[in-house]
């Protein structure tokens, strides 16, 4: 996040509205609470900054470096007639995952030449079933064009719209809570996981139990693509970073340190 | 479409057995000579405290970066002194990667560090004192302010002092004062140090009032 100067008031309003609601009473103390996350209080103080919202083509620079240079790069190594493995986590409401997937049908020339596998999972049931349904408002809808929009969706009412139904089967949807490794253990041997704006949210010790999680459940040689406000490299140091024009993405070793 | 759809049951993956042996096995395995396996039982073992004798043991062997991360949050999921105690030689590594991991394990376990700062701070080696300085970043201001302040009371290197001001000067508060305003008479001869002193007393001071 970036404030300019301008925001100054914004930012004291927040911070002084998250001081008494903590009772901190000072702000040394409250930033004491901060630093050591009490009480999940940066998450409490994340969500007085900004407005919880996802749309489609959010973050779409890291979907031009999927489509530039990730799938080349795991293609160049992938076994014949494997599928491309994309895991969107947490997928919310379903913008993220249906994103992929036209961003795929739009700007990937080779997309009819593989099978591509997207699974979308949330810990969230409620924003399971929202996403399955695939209704959308115009908020969701802005960064789209008409023409997408026209193909991509039908109209329900002059507020709404539902999305193909090709494309919603197009998309897994499941439950999954990245901190419970008994959880994570059913997902294995992913390419491409879309993680973003969510370990933010997390504790030092949850990061890093993501991080390692995550870990797992890509391929050798399989990245993962974080909020822009999000670095790996202070999570964990289990990744390589990997500098692309379009975005900063991290990738899973192709060989183990040990070797294998 | 271009998009495949596997079950449920095949997309998602049974989960290894090795995740479900007892906490006998992951003890066992780690000693196991395949790193993926030391791996696995580190991570089966996070928050486990009768695991923590084993988890310190193999952190002392473990040659592999990922197996040793693993092991470290393992260690941080117990949280207790116990757990403590095992990170704390970390400190000392000839790695610096290992060193770093260890802080920022440690400063996430703030309330268990705590009953080692003493010790921390007067250890004999002044990299541990400036590793331990960073430690109290996350207490909360009155505690940091209370053991950096007795640090800088009698510390003789000037960079461990510069490590404490610089802690001190985001989470210390009023208190730290008398202890900072001596440190800089004594090194008025290290021209950095009193200038970092007065910076920090005066954001200490206009922060508090």
């Amino acid at each position: 996040m970036s404030f300019d100067d301008s925001k100054r008031y914004f930012i004291d309003r927040r911070l002084a509205e998250r001081i008494a609601a903590t009772g901190s009473g000072s702000f040394q103390s409250y930033f004491a609470m901060l630093r050591s996350d009490a009480d999940h209080e940066i998450e409490h103080l994340v969500n007085a900054f900004t407005v919880n919202e996802t749309y489609f083509y959010r973050e779409d620079h890291q979907l031009r470096c999927m489509t530039a240079h990730l799938l080349g790069d795991l293609l160049r190594r992938k076994p014949d007639r494997e599928a491309i493995r994309i895991w969107s986590i947490p997928c919310s409401t379903g913008e993220e995952p249906y994103s992929i997937a036209m961003w795929l049908m739009e700007n990937w020339s080779e997309v009819d030449k593989y099978n591509i596998e997207i699974v979308a999972s949330d810990i969230d049931t409620r924003a399971l079933k929202a996403a399955a349904e695939g209704v959308y408002g115009a908020r969701a809808l802005m960064r789209l064009s008409h023409d997408m929009i026209e193909r991509y969706f039908a109209r329900i009412d002059e507020a709404q719209v539902r999305i193909d139904p090709g494309l919603r089967e197009s998309v897994q949807f499941t439950r999954a809570n990245l901190i419970d490794g008994q959880d994570m253990a059913r997902y294995r041997d992913f390419d491409i996981v879309f993680c973003r704006n969510v370990l933010i949210y997390f504790d030092d010790a949850s990061r890093r139990i993501a991080a390692e999680n995550l870990y797992d459940c890509l391929r050798p040689g399989g990245y993962i693509c974080l909020g822009h406000s999000e670095t790996m490299s202070r999570i964990s140091p289990l990744f390589s970073v990997c500098r692309f024009p379009e975005a900063i993405v991290y990738q899973r070793p192709e060989a183990t340190d040990d070797g294998k | 479409m271009p998009f495949i759809k596997r079950g449920a049951s095949s997309t998602d993956k049974a989960p290894d057995s090795k995740a479900d042996g007892g906490a006998e096995s992951h003890l066992a395995a780690l000693h196991s000579p395949d790193a993926e396996v030391r791996w696995t039982a580190a991570r089966a073992l996070g928050g486990v405290a009768a695991a923590v004798p084993a988890l310190a043991a193999a952190l002392g062997s473990e040659q592999v970066p990922r197996v040793r991360e693993a092991i470290m949050t393992a260690l941080m999921r117990v949280g207790d002194e116990a757990s403590v105690r095992a990170l704390v030689p970390c400190l000392r590594s000839e790695d610096a990667g290992q060193r770093s991991a260890a802080v920022e394990a440690l400063q996430s376990l703030p309330g268990a560090v705590a009953p080692f700062m003493t010790a921390l701070l007067a250890d004999g080696d002044a990299d541990v004192r400036i590793m331990a300085t960073e430690l109290a970043r996350n207490m909360a201001p009155e505690d940091a302010t209370r053991v950096l302040s007795g640090l800088l009371e009698k510390e003789s290197h000037p960079n461990v002092c510069a490590a404490a001001v610089e802690v001190l000067a985001e989470v210390g508060t009023r208190d730290a004062v008398p202890a900072l305003q001596a440190c800089a008479a004594r090194f008025a001869g290290v021209p950095f140090l009193p200038f970092a002193i007065s910076t920090t007393i005066a954001r200490i001071s206009s922060i508090e009032s």
